[in-house]
């Protein structure tokens, strides 16, 4: 009985609690802090659920209204994904999905369900084409933005002096590492270098001799990784234990995890990886971060200042644009799905705004449109000096001209093979 | 009372053989067949059709597959999920070589072809029984997974290696898809997966199903009495495997919508396995309740800290949830090892002789 008199009394708790918090932004994040990939999980939403708190104990949400930043665990499961997405998406204002896997699914049923799926960073790299993909947004950069900024560097800004070099291509056997392939490939047939692929499978991240055994015989001049979770870290001891010159081995953002590189230390400077969002400890917002969540943040310190944290900050503070832009448009303060999608499709970080929101030196500007779905901020290279994660190039940028015919040609194949796909004829080509 | 057998006398031996000899189990099913028919798709929400119905519908029928061959022809096998792979892809091929076929035709199509390599990793259950032959059935899962990886043509050379679900219509409808609506996959997944329980059933209580128990209890006595064990054993390989294979074709194109290779990993053989296992080995009924505990269950659980307003972190949640499933298996397999049919029989025999239990 007594358990009785408690549920009803939780039970009316929690209905008073949801009439008091009628208005609020929903925006889910299909979060993984369990399963394989935790590791690397936990701090990206660790710093996207502090940015949010922060808004909502400083200026109490955003226009007014507090942001619901709940989590839906997956565990990086497609199955419990797709779960949490039909959970969620009655009140959704956008799906985070968090994996390629996920984004695979619920991009189809975007034009149905018309929530926009916010993907920064990962995802199909063709999502950029807006015309295409009116529900999908994937800014700063896509892969592809990472492998052209990733050859100009080791090219030192001519790929033509790549010619006749070998760059093997270490990622992981799924569609998130074979994502880079076709790019990569078209890029080695017109410059003329080498081009090896060499998957992982998920079974043997953590066991990578082979796959190093045949980087000892093939001597490639560079490898360019892309890896994710347990893989990262199976590569660089790796790399550590075969003595591949750490100068030579670069990885993508997801690759470029301070934990990963923690295990080898010393052994390790001299790794790079491309990223597109830099850690700040004296960046305004975390010192609002610190002051207005403080103790209640999951996260500590030293987390804190790592590169997966100040990411996940980055990945929030681009949402709570599209949605303070979602709220301008509309004069309106609640906002609707279908908002949000015009207002993430009118994102403008200038440098002067990214100072105002306290970003600065976290991210570099980028502006997206109803036709570019990704902005492509441009990234800078990161090297590990031992210790930390240091900044190591100038802002790199895409070489956009070699990438967009095959960005199209890839948009067009997908809308082909899902017919009918409604196309945004509104916007202008890109 | 209930269960009140008194009264229901049988005169010939064609009423003493039939599915439902007790009046009141042919009346509890039906109560289901409506609710699973008309009720339920009346008052389903989308949430519901997409993490309860369509995946316990789906599940359900992989493990019956498994089930006929594990459970009643006694050959152990690990190959379930790359088997469901198999009609997966056929399907997906099926699809887009012949758009204009009906969707129900390529799916029964593609069971075909499951079939066929069922039959060929079936073959060392001739000279292997038991764990060696379970081995042999995981060479199939690791070798098959891995095909899926290497052979482009499969996912039709698509960049990210993996298979789309294509919008596809019947008579106007869509049914699979991003526009279809979960009520007619639904339906569509039920239609399948209820004649195929029936095709099942039928075949255990014949002379098939007979000819399966007795190489299951002992092959060398079953030789004896004139069974052709290669035919029966090969027979059980291409039933469950065909079964298999349309379960796996339904997975993907009635609920998943997209597919990976590694989707069909060894792990989605295990969650059949112990479906199968826990429900019941040698049973049909087993098949639905091991659905039922563990693909529904830990979506019910999940919404339960929200339904009672108590705000708990969604990976507590998560963690709590795999400890309570596992809890629930080790109960229910201590209470009762032969699974969750065997308690249901166990309960209806109490049923029908209370209240004067002798």
């Amino acid at each position: 009985m007594k358990h009785l008199t408690r549920l009803a009394l939780a039970g009316a708790v929690a209905v008073t609690g949801a009439a008091v918090s009628a208005q609020e932004l929903y925006t889910p994040n299909l979060s993984y802090r369990t399963g394989p990939f935790a590791a690397t999980g936990i701090p990206l939403m660790n710093g996207q659920a502090d940015y949010m708190n922060m808004l909502n104990a400083r200026d109490g949400g955003i226009g007014g209204v507090p942001v619901n930043f709940e989590e839906c665990e997956t565990g990086y499961s497609t199955e419990k994904g797709v779960e949490c997405y039909e959970r969620t998406k009655d009140k959704a204002l956008v799906t985070q999905p968090w994996s390629t896997g996920i984004t695979l699914q619920v991009l189809p049923k975007t034009n149905v369900d018309q929530i926009p799926i916010l993907a920064p960073g990962y995802g199909f790299s063709p999502m950029s084409d807006g015309k295409t993909f009116q529900w999908a947004f994937n800014p700063p950069a896509s892969y592809w933005d990472g492998m052209s900024m990733i050859l100009q560097e080791v090219s030192g800004g001519d790929l033509s002096s790549l010619a006749g070099k070998k760059i093997a291509h270490l990622h992981l056997d799924h569609p998130y590492g074979k994502e880079p392939l076709p790019l990569l490939e078209a890029m080695g047939e017109q410059h003329g270098f080498e081009v090896l692929p060499i998957p992982v499978g998920i079974s043997e991240m953590q066991n990578q001799s082979a796959q190093w055994l045949q980087i000892r015989r093939e001597r490639p001049d560079y490898v360019i990784m892309w890896g994710w979770g347990a893989m990262n870290a199976g590569a660089i001891t790796e790399a550590v234990k075969t003595r591949y010159p750490m100068d030579q081995f670069i990885g993508v953002w997801w690759s470029g995890h301070s934990d990963d590189l923690q295990l080898v230390g010393e052994d390790g400077a001299g790794y790079r990886a491309i990223s597109w969002s830099l850690p700040n400890a004296d960046a305004p917002v975390m010192q609002a971060i610190k002051e207005h969540v403080g103790d209640k943040s999951l996260a500590d310190t030293e987390e804190q200042g790592e590169v997966f944290y100040g990411r996940g900050v980055v990945i929030s503070a681009i949402l709570a644009e599209g949605i303070r832009n979602a709220q301008a448009m509309t004069g309106n303060s609640e906002v609707t799905p279908s908002d949000l999608r015009d207002g993430l499709a009118s994102l403008n970080f200038t440098q002067e705004r990214i100072d105002e929101l306290g970003l600065t030196g976290m991210m570099a500007p980028f502006a997206t449109s109803c036709a570019d779905h990704t902005g492509h901020s441009g990234g800078w290279m990161i090297r590990w000096d031992g210790s930390q994660f240091v900044q190591d190039s100038d802002l790199l940028s895409a070489n956009r001209a070699a990438i967009e015919p095959l960005e199209a040609e890839k948009a067009a194949e997908y809308a082909a093979s899902n017919a009918p796909w409604p196309m945004n004829e509104a916007c202008e080509a890109m | 009372m209930l269960y009140r057998t008194a009264g229901q006398y049988k005169t010939t031996y064609r009423s003493d053989q039939a599915l439902f000899p007790i009046r009141q189990d042919a009346l509890l099913l039906g109560i289901i067949l409506v609710l699973g028919w008309v009720v339920l798709p009346l008052t389903a929400s989308e949430f519901v059709f997409q993490t309860l119905l369509i995946p316990v519908l789906i599940y359900a029928l992989a493990a019956t597959g498994l089930n006929l061959l594990t459970g009643y022809a006694g050959q152990l096998s690990l190959g379930t999920g790359a088997f469901m792979g198999v009609g997966a892809y056929a399907c997906y091929k099926l699809v887009t070589i012949f758009p204009e076929m009906n969707l129900l035709i390529s799916v029964l199509l593609s069971g075909v072809f499951s079939a066929g390599v069922g039959v060929m990793f079936g073959l060392p259950s001739l000279r292997i029984k038991g764990f060696y032959l379970a081995i042999a059935t995981l060479a199939a899962q690791f070798f098959l997974v891995w095909l899926f990886e290497k052979w482009p043509w499969l996912y039709n050379y698509n960049a990210s290696g993996a298979i789309q679900v294509p919008n596809v219509d019947m008579f106007g409808v869509w049914v699979a898809g991003p526009q279809a609506t979960s009520t007619s996959q639904y339906y569509f997944v039920l239609i399948v997966v209820t004649v195929l329980t029936i095709v099942a059933i039928n075949l255990t209580r014949g002379n098939m199903g007979r000819q399966w128990k007795a190489v299951r209890d002992m092959d060398i006595a079953a030789e004896l009495i004139g069974i052709n064990l290669l035919k029966t054993k090969l027979l059980a390989f291409a039933v469950s495997s065909y079964i298999i294979g349309v379960a796996g074709a339904l997975f993907v194109f009635m609920w998943r919508g997209a597919a990976e290779p590694n989707l069909f990993d060894i792990e989605l053989s295990f969650r059949v396995l112990f479906i199968a296992i826990i429900g019941g080995l040698g049973s049909i009924l087993g098949n639905w309740l091991g659905a039922v505990l563990i693909v529904a269950l830990p979506v019910i659980l999940n919404t339960v800290p929200d339904w009672i307003g108590v705000d708990i972190k969604s990976a507590t949640v998560e963690h709590i949830n795999v400890m309570i499933i596992g809890a629930l298996i080790v109960f229910f397999l201590i209470v009762e090892p032969h699974g969750l049919a065997r308690l249901w029989q166990l309960i209806r025999e109490k049923l029908i002789h209370w209240p004067f239990p002798y």
